[in-house]
């Protein structure tokens, strides 16, 4: 092999501490170095030139840079040794500035550690193998999950620069929980008045593939290339008949056997139901729990009611696969159930599920709506009269570390002061108290907005917690403290309402599984790096937005969602995926097929390969890394005992090498 | 253990091989007064060697390993809990799937430290003091009779703690007078079940990890390496120091890291088949409080 | 500059110690000095080995480092074969626990660590000799702080006269 020793001077920087000629003197001897030399800045033109000219003139298999950090100027000299012809990794860079000149005063022992550190490099690059970029295919289609704010701002964004899109819903419309608000903060604009356009674009947009009232099942595949299965529910209805005139809707004699999950369970919906007027698709669906026909082959009432033949009552789930190059998880959020009901537990003393009148804030938000249960007149759920006197309670289950959910839920200080205002706007004479620990209200014109509810509307602020409700003649008593006064409170309240926290979908922690990026203890997505990649997972290929990741409000969600997209969209710049080739590689006639190295690998890289004999028998199975996800860090080398797996640049071989050289 | 015992293992060896279910049957062969031998037994008249005593010291289960396995069908293995952990330990790292194997567990009374000895208090294995798996984590049937052994002083645990209360310098001269004897002869690897590796990092020069001379320097790094691979693995059979022609106390340097792993992490390998392994998962509350 | 130090032999003496030969003198003349090797990683320790040079923050020469891309890389061979190779002191160090670049290597390394360190010291080979550390990227002070602890400290243990005793210098394959 030969080889060429570069020193940089970096003008003074290295060379008023080292000797740069007599370390370029001292390399020279070493076997298998045929050039070696020094010059002022290595980085520069001339530089680079001399480099180039050196590997050409020589035939170099190998160069070693003596200068600054590799991460200063790794790229520059790779790139340089690729113009000459030599392959960029077999380059490798002494670190003579920061690790040397610049930490010690000038005399022999810099030289000599420079001379040191330059024949480390050399003995790595020795050992170096000529590696190519992995190219990995890609698929310029996109998934979606999730069609609330956050999935249907990606979709759109997608499919308007061009690619295709499959949107996946696992409710029969879309529109998530947005839908489902009277007014947004901190416009107080109109919730549905601002989505249902967005609803309908998406509908009707070329490029994107709803599918409504369906379910991801399994991912396969990698970035670029994934294959996903995804359930089909059956409606009980043909879509591509029926015109949403809504008579089956009406004929449906079952009227009061379902609560209506889009009214937080605040009013009844027939068996045959759209789940709110303004749906899309505005194609009903048939609750089989419930239906008349699915029970005992009775009724069958819609089907008469049809003028276009669109019911099918023996309509089947239907799995279909996608071919995708990336997915976007917008997945959202639930809210916190005090009856226990979604896994934590805690605020039984609330009366929450006991008492009518204590409700949740999508409850209140369905009260407040003008297409909700109450034709948008604030009313109690008990007896439909108007409350004189609300008491609003933030923080219930968030912060707590005790119940299981340390966090902040971010949006409830807003929505809360929202809840407030829209009440006192309706009812003049009502009393409205919020129990809060602090306000936050970060966004902008947000802080405004909660001192319009105090000063302008008069809502009556108490700082300190609840610690009990009950019932005493009629009337909640909710007992707390006012903490800045120093004394108990207790408000006897016709109506409560509870903030309690957000917390991810019941079946995030499965889906997350199903797609193999990573989830904390709380079921949120985990993004690849909490600073400077907060819509990657660690998941190539595999993004997020949203609500799904933590707890936020519409406008985050919607920049996360753009932030997703044009993630996607730089994915699908290139035709094909260049990828860095240090990723790790699998010695298949060594390995003994334990996995230990796929338990430690971050990014789901490592799977089981079966190697069979000529006669389709079992001969082994043994690990198999995909360079496509392999990000290179070499935990699974460490980790196997017969070292099976290697990290391609960083081998054991090449570590080797640099330990003894300093022998 | 009983002579019932051994009756149970030929009725069942022979009942397993005359309805099909196994194809061999890997058991502790009777070799004389109080010696054992392994056998595969595949007839009923080789089943009727097998016996289960006081000196079924081996760990069978080195046989169920990828090169050493018997081809065609399913296995039977005699197996005492010892045995059976280091079975579970194979099972969590696919190296057998656990319908290919019938275990045949024994409710053990202890062994003894070598061959060609009577049990008793003085003769019982240091490692069947503190068992805790007397009756096997796992089997398909049972035989024997589970009863405490000889009671035995703690003499591995009581030897641990003298080395630890040397100073640094006297470990290591204990160690590196114990570790010249090493003549590298690999007994210890290749009795081991959980040293199932295709090529050991010892047999790879390139690079050359471990030297392969009987160096005491490179007897140290061999006997560093291998204890450290079996980090959370190893499940205290000791077979490694009863095969070890040196007499090294290997056991010792197995057993202090097993107590590293249950003080540190609350690690017992080999009890369940579906726990995570213990270098492999992490805990976010790992101690560090020696990393500056 | 001076001649002796056109010849790598001559210039290694400088700084290495005598190695199998009694602490004191190298071959030189100097006194002896330690030989310290540091795995580190590149995203976190490595960067801020680059800070504190960029921060001219003067430390001691002993110590060369192998970069890796991650703690997770390190395998307890390396310390074995660093130790094997003439180090008198070896070090460890890589990004803080939730900081790792790849999410998870350093909670890997960790627990290795633990379980090697207790392994080494239960033969003799104890923190004296074997360090380890976490230094993010923005710590320059720290690692200064860090590596030049890790030095100090194998001068005060000297030259690992124990182990070396036990190498057979003719049974070896030295390349």
């Amino acid at each position: 092999m030969k080889l060429g020793v570069f020193i940089c001077h970096c003008g003074e920087n290295i060379g008023r501490t080292v000797d740069c000629p007599a370390v370029a003197a001292a390399c020279a001897t070493i076997p298998g170095v045929d050039v070696a030399v020094d010059y002022k800045y290595m980085c520069s033109d001339p530089g680079q030139n001399l480099l180039i000219n050196a590997i050409r003139e020589h035939a170099l298999d190998g160069v070693v840079v003596g200068s600054c950090s590799p991460h200063m100027h790794e790229r520059t000299f790779r790139r340089a040794c690729a113009n000459a012809g030599l392959n960029p990794f077999m380059f490798e860079m002494a670190n003579l500035r920061e690790h040397c000149s610049w930490i010690h005063d000038r005399g022999p022992i810099p030289t000599a550690k420079a001379a040191d550190l330059v024949r480390i490099a050399v003995e790595k690059v020795r050992r170096n193998d000529a590696l190519i970029p992995i190219r990995v295919p890609v698929t310029k289609r996109a998934l979606v999950i999730g069609a609330g704010i956050a999935g249907i701002q990606a979709a759109l964004d997608i499919a308007g620069a061009g690619y295709e899109v499959v949107l996946v819903e696992k409710e029969p419309s879309i529109g998530g929980h947005m839908s489902q608000l009277s007014e947004t903060f901190p416009t107080l604009d109109c919730s549905q008045c601002i989505l249902t356009p967005r609803m309908v674009e998406v509908y009707q947009h070329p490029n994107i593939r709803l599918m409504s009232y369906s379910e991801v099942e399994k991912v396969d595949g990698y970035v670029g290339n994934f294959s996903v299965t995804i359930r089909r529910k059956a409606r009980g209805v043909r879509a591509e008949l029926c015109t949403g005139c809504g008579d089956c809707v009406q004929k449906c004699p079952i009227k009061k056997k379902a609560t209506s999950e889009f009214d937080e369970g605040l009013a009844m919906r027939p068996a045959m139901y759209v789940p709110f007027p303004q749906a899309v698709p505005n194609i009903p669906v048939i609750d089989r729990a419930v239906c008349t026909y699915y029970r005992n082959g009775k009724c069958k009432a819609c089907e008469k009611a049809c003028g276009r033949g669109a019911i099918d009552f023996e309509q089947q789930d239907e799995m279909v696969t996608e071919e995708v190059g990336a997915i976007v998880v917008a997945t959202g959020y639930r809210l916190y159930k005090v009856d226990g009901s979604s896994g934590y537990d805690g605020y039984g003393e609330y009366g929450y599920g006991r008492y009518p009148d204590v409700i949740d804030g999508l409850q209140f938000e369905r009260i407040a709506s003008a297409s909700g249960p109450t034709g948008g007149e604030i009313e109690r759920p008990s007896d439909h009269t108007v409350p004189k006197k609300i008491v609003f309670i933030q923080c219930v289950g968030s912060r707590d570390e005790s119940k299981g959910i340390s966090y902040c839920s971010k949006i409830c200080c807003m929505y809360t002061a929202k809840h407030a205002m829209l009440y006192r706007h309706k009812v003049h004479d009502g009393e409205a108290y919020v129990f809060y620990m602090d306000i936050r209200s970060g966004g902008k014109g947000y802080d405004e907005f909660v001192r319009r509810a105090i000063e302008e509307d008069h809502v009556h602020y108490v700082r300190g917690r609840v610690s009990r409700i009950w019932q005493r003649d009629g009337k909640y008593i909710v007992r707390g403290e006012d903490t800045l006064a120093g004394v108990p409170v207790e408000v006897e309240a016709d109506m409560v309402v509870l903030a309690t926290a957000m917390i991810p979908q019941a079946t995030a922690p499965r889906l997350a599984q199903t797609i193999g990026v990573p989830y904390d203890a709380h079921g949120f997505l985990v993004e690849a790096h909490p600073k400077l990649r907060p819509v990657e997972s660690s998941t190539a290929g595999v993004f997020m937005a949203g609500a799904c990741n933590s707890p936020r409000d519409i406008p985050e969600s919607v920049a996360m969602a753009s932030a997703a997209a044009a993630k996607t969209l730089v994915l699908f710049g290139s035709d094909v995926l260049e990828r860095e080739p240090t990723v790790a590689h699998v010695d298949e006639s060594t390995c003994a097929g334990c996995f230990r190295c796929q338990s430690v690998c971050a990014y789901s890289a490592i799977s089981r390969k079966e190697i069979r004999n000529r006669d389709g028998s079992l001969r082994a199975t043994v690990a198999y890394v995909n360079d496509g996800l392999c990000q290179g860090c070499g935990t699974c080398s460490a980790t196997c005992p017969s070292k099976s797996v290697e990290l391609v640049g960083f081998t054991g071989e090449q570590i080797y090498g640099e330990i003894h050289a300093m022998a | 253990m009983t002579e019932s015992a051994t009756n149970d293992i030929r009725a069942a060896a022979r009942r397993l091989l005359a309805d099909g279910t196994v194809s061999v049957v890997i058991g502790y062969g009777d070799a004389g007064p109080n010696r054992t031998v392994p056998i595969f037994a595949r007839t009923a008249a080789q089943a009727d060697r097998l016996v289960v005593s006081h000196s079924a010291l081996n760990n069978l289960t080195v046989y169920l390993t990828r090169a050493l396995r018997p081809v065609g069908g399913r296995i039977a293995i005699v197996a005492k809990g010892c045995d059976v952990r280091a079975l579970v330990m194979l099972m969590s790292e696919s190296q057998i799937a656990r319908e290919d194997v019938y275990v045949i567990g024994v409710a053990c009374a202890g062994v003894t430290t070598s061959m060609g000895q009577p049990m008793s208090a003085e003769t019982v294995a240091a490692k069947c003091r503190d068992c805790i798996v007397r009756t096997p984590p796992l089997y398909d049937e049972l035989v024997g009779v589970q009863c405490e052994p000889p009671a035995t002083s703690d003499v591995l645990d009581r030897r641990i703690a003298e080395i630890e209360a040397m100073s640094a310098h006297e470990r290591f001269d204990y160690w590196a007078a114990e570790l010249e004897l090493c003549t590298r002869c690999y007994a210890c690897r290749q009795v081991c079940p959980l040293c199932y590796c295709t090529q050991c990092i010892v047999d790879r020069s390139v690079p050359q990890w471990i030297e392969t001379s009987a160096s005491p320097r490179a007897n140290l790094s061999w006997n560093l390496t291998r204890a450290f691979h079996l980090a959370g693995r190893c499940v205290g059979c000791n077979e490694c120091e009863r095969a070890c022609p040196a007499g090294i106390p290997l056991s010792l340097l197995n057993r202090q890291l097993a107590a590293t792993a249950l003080r540190e992490f609350g690690y017992v390998p080999g009890i369940d088949p579906a726990a995570p392994a213990l270098v492999g998962s992490y805990d976010l509350a790992d101690r560090e409080e020696y990393i500056r | 500059m001076n001649a002796d130090v056109v010849d790598t032999g001559v210039v290694r003496a400088g700084v290495e110690s005598a190695g199998d030969d009694n602490a004191g003198t190298g071959a030189a003349g100097a006194p002896w000095e330690p030989k310290v090797v540091a795995f580190v990683c590149n995203w976190c320790t490595y960067t801020g080995a680059d800070l504190a040079g960029t921060s001219r923050l003067k430390q001691q020469p002993n110590a060369r480092l192998i970069r890796v891309p991650c703690t997770g890389r390190i395998d307890p061979l390396f310390i074995i074969k660093a130790f094997e190779s003439g180090a008198d002191g070896v070090l460890v160090s890589g990004c803080h626990p939730a900081d790792c670049h790849y999410g998870t290597g350093n909670y890997h390394a960790r627990r290795r660590w633990t379980l090697f360190r207790s392994l080494l010291e239960f033969t003799g080979i104890d923190a004296t000799r074997l360090h380890f550390s976490w230094v993010s990227a923005s710590e320059g002070r720290k690692w200064v702080d860090v590596v030049d602890g890790v030095i100090d400290e194998a001068r005060r243990q000297g030259p690992f006269e124990r182990y070396h005793a036990l190498a057979r210098p003719e049974a070896m394959i030295d390349d």
